[in-house]
């Protein structure tokens, strides 16, 4: 993304867009039923700055992830700069510039989790899943996160599948729950397709 | 968190005389929670079951369904009512279920168990002792339920309505003497009379610093300027704490109240929570309890008919620990960077858009009513002389009992550990107590029998920090724990500072080499040096207290380190570059995970063979230990 830009900007100071950009990145690859969201929430949401975490939130609820198209038109619309945006952005760790999997797994790494072996969890994931912390799977299905305790610390070790929490996981549960999941997902598939014979061979 | 309404729904815009009515009628009822009258063939039963965090992971939702339909089934349905609750703070009893008046608890009820307890006990008048909570006394007699040292030790003031009432329900708030406190301050009471009380009760705040929260609130009541604005600090980020989210999530209206009286106090109209995005449930309930508040009255314009005006609004934060810090959150809030700026001048003068602003946390403000009602003398009197009231604490790692407790300060380790905690869950040796999150430090378990207060927790080189307590046993290594939490701080550091940003980089690296037997005995010194440097020079909370954990882990267990140094060995086992890993011939199955698994093909054997580790070619990663699935592989 950087690069494309750097390009086609011989970056004078006083340009919107992110890195000096001349024109507003592309909008293309992005759910444009984003836009009129943005437009809806920020005229029913009055008042100024303060407003940019809340609808970044927003935003990353109905995309998943936050683009960098969509920061420059957040950036037009609450009159910052894209910049601005963006540092708030970056600065978060809630808030993701990646799509991240149907499953997001978000494995604690809070101290309670830590002290009974969460370390060992996140690797037997990475074995697993073969994608390191931070990555999504080819096919989009998981991505993996450590995140700082979610305040679960009477289930440690624990991890998050989206919005639900796990407990007291154990290296094997790890490997069931992801056995688990894809195969209610291939499941889904061969439903979808129309394939009647749901045998769901594990493995 | 559905409610029967056969009670008539809060009239709208409640007067004082209105919720003494209220009071008087729903309270008798919420009390009998609170009796443990075994035995009784009472006219009436509830079932309270836990909706706190944890129990809901534990499918505490199908338990209570369960119940319900079980009760239905048998024609209970006039005689035993289901209710939510928030968090009983017995985490480890997961999902909990309370059976009142009786005063039974059910620990890790399945579903199944219900038709059972719902038949003989509900229906047959006689608790299932086979279900019971039960635990064995220091004489080898049996305790049941509220006798189990865990409920018995406790005293709650702050977190009196979790467990006990639905938080979905006003009312029940109410009737436990909820908003009597506002009342009385905007009706009966000087705002200088409510200030003096704070001071002379001696609450300080439980966020961290022990701040006396009567001075906090009088410089801000004290400050020039019209606007003013109070703020809860519900960015609980200290991993291993969880008593801020068991309070918004048991008992929001404490905190709307408690705020809602400072508004009052020190002349602020608007307030803010900022809440923790990880905390989804929290926010859902207080969201609801905001607006009960509203439409009963209780927030909004003219306030129980005292023509006071105040309202809150929540803001989510969004994943960053140095947010917790005061300037950081008001940043935050203003939807900036949450980055901190230096003090003076303090929020109280200077805060959110540069006006005078009142920050606690929740916890805190959750002490507030009780305190107005119930008097400064009354508060002053339990804990020790410089740290008043009780404390929360989050029992977590290597303990058998996990969960919430609250016990008057000046409480020994050893007590809330072994008596409460009910000692360590692995059986080995309890070695540490780590306090205060990240910021805090170490108290081994030889120095446990010291009071636990804000003064004698600095002097042991930790803080009581938010309250959370991670107990561990004999196979955490020390070092590697520090170095976890550097880990931690290097992420969080918010970078705006030198001694915080480069400092702790610099101390990950050397514990990074000491963790892999790299390190020599100078870099120690290293460590010691730079930590002090960085806690003297640093902007804010964060840096200050950043080199807690290592130089409270280098005084108490600086044979640790110069183990790893000196003979290259860990000796708690943790550290995998000083491990050695072997195959356990009689339990590998020869499945090949682990031969698969290791990056540096170390690992030979045959499928349904025993495998064997080359130990020259081995890097010591420990991929085998994570792909094994027999724990075949043996690290010492």
């Amino acid at each position: 993304m950087s690069e494309q830009v750097l390009e086609r900007a011989p970056a004078p100071a006083d340009l919107p867009g992110f890195f000096g950009a001349h024109e507003p990145l592309p909008r293309e690859d992005v759910d444009p039923a984003i836009w009129p969201f943005i437009d809806r929430w920020v005229a029913t949401h009055r008042g100024g700055r303060e407003r940019l975490i809340p609808l970044l939130h927003a935003i990353q609820e109905q995309l998943g992830y936050l683009p960098f198209p969509v920061q420059e038109y957040v950036a037009e619309k609450l009159g910052l700069s894209p910049i601005q945006v963006y540092g708030v952005v970056s600065f978060y760790h809630f808030f993701t510039t990646t799509p991240r999997g149907r499953y997001q797994l978000k494995v604690c790494m809070g101290t309670a989790c830590f002290v009974r072996h969460a370390q060992s969890i996140v690797e037997t994931l990475n074995d697993v899943l073969g994608i390191g912390v931070g990555e999504v799977t080819e096919d989009r299905m998981f991505s993996l996160e450590q995140v700082r305790c979610i305040g679960a610390c009477g289930l440690a070790p624990a991890m998050m599948v989206n919005d639900e929490v796990h407990g007291n996981l154990t290296r094997n549960d790890v490997r069931r729950l992801v056995r688990r999941l894809r195969a209610k997902e291939r499941k889904a598939a061969a439903k979808a397709a129309g394939e009647a014979d749901g045998g769901t061979d594990e493995q | 968190m559905a409610r029967t309404s056969s009670d008539p729904a809060v009239a709208p815009r409640l007067t004082p005389g209105d919720l003494g009515r209220l009071r008087e009628r729903i309270r008798p009822a919420v009390q009998e929670r609170l009796r443990s009258e075994r035995g009784a063939v009472p006219a009436r039963r509830e079932v309270l079951v836990c909706a706190g965090g944890a129990c809901l992971s534990c499918r505490s939702g199908t338990v209570a369904e369960a119940f319900a339909a079980a009760i239905c089934e048998r024609g209970l349905g006039e005689r035993v009512r289901v209710v939510n609750v928030g968090c009983m703070g017995l985490c480890e009893a997961g999902p909990l279920v309370l059976v009142s008046p009786d005063g039974v608890y059910y620990p890790r009820l399945e579903p199944e168990q219900v038709p059972r307890v719902v038949e003989e006990h509900l229906e047959g008048n006689t608790p299932v002792e086979e279900l019971e909570l039960t635990w064995e006394g220091p004489d080898g007699e049996v305790l049941r339920s509220r006798d189990v040292p865990f409920f018995a030790r406790q005293l709650k003031i702050a977190l009196r309505n979790c467990g006990v009432i639905d938080p979905g329900s006003l009312e029940e708030y109410i009737a436990m003497d909820g908003y009597a406190a506002l009342a009385r301050v905007l009706h009966e009471m000087e705002p200088q009379e409510v200030l003096d009380t704070l001071k002379r009760s001696g609450l300080r705040g439980r966020g961290g610093a022990g701040f006396p929260a009567g001075l906090k609130w009088q410089f801000v009541r004290d400050a020039p300027g019209g606007v003013k604005y109070v703020v809860c600090n519900a960015d609980e980020g200290d991993p291993g704490a969880f008593m801020d989210r068991s309070i918004l999530e048991g008992d929001p209206h404490s905190v709307i109240e408690a705020m809602a009286i400072a508004g009052r106090v020190v002349g602020s109209r608007n307030g803010y929570v900022y809440v923790r995005a990880e905390y989804p449930l929290a926010i859902e309930r207080l969201e609801n309890a905001l607006e009960a508040a509203r439409s009963a009255g209780l927030l909004g314009e003219d306030i129980l008919g005292s023509g006071f005006g105040f309202d809150l609004e929540i803001r989510i934060g969004a994943g960053a620990f140095v947010c917790g810090e005061e300037t950081a959150l008001m940043h935050s809030i203003e939807g900036r960077r949450g980055m901190p700026r230096p003090r003076p001048p303090f929020p109280a003068q200077q805060g959110l858009w540069g006006k005078p602003t009142l920050l606690n946390n929740v916890e805190t403000w959750a002490n507030v009513p009780p305190i107005l009602l119930r008097g400064a003398e009354w508060y002053a009197a339990i804990g020790t002389r410089r740290s008043t009231g009780t404390k929360v604490f989050a029992l977590a790692g290597d303990i058998r009992n996990t969960g919430l407790v609250e016990v008057p300060m000046g409480i020994t380790l050893n007590e809330v550990v072994h008596e409460i905690g009910g000692g360590i869950r692995t059986g080995l040796p309890f070695k540490a107590a780590q306090s205060g999150g990240p910021s805090g430090g170490c108290i081994p378990s030889d120095r446990a029998d010291v009071p636990i207060d804000y003064e004698s927790l600095q002097e042991l080189g930790s803080i009581m920090g938010s309250g959370g307590l991670i107990i561990m046993d004999s196979t955490t290594c020390m070092v590697e724990l520090s170095r976890f939490f550097l880990d931690f701080l290097v992420d969080e550091s918010c970078g705006k500072c030198p001694p915080c940003r480069i400092g702790t980089r610099v101390m990950l690296n050397i514990l990074e080499r000491i963790t892999r037997g790299e390190a020599s005995e100078d870099d120690l010194d290293t460590l010691e040096s730079l930590g002090h440097h960085i806690r003297t020079s640093s902007l804010c909370g964060l840096g200050q207290t950043a080199p807690n954990a290592v130089l409270s882990t280098l005084t108490h267990y600086r044979e640790e380190y110069l183990a790893h140094i000196r003979d290259g060995k860990c000796p708690a086992g943790k550290c995998k570059a000083l491990l050695t890993y072997t195959i356990l011939e009689e339990v590998c199955n020869g499945c090949g995970l682990c031969a698969r698994a290791c990056p540096a093909s170390a690992i030979t054997g045959e499928i349904k063979h025993v495998h064997v580790i080359d130990q020259d070619l081995c890097i010591h990663c420990g991929a085998c230990l994570g792909a094994c699935p027999s724990d075949a592989i043996l690290a010492e």
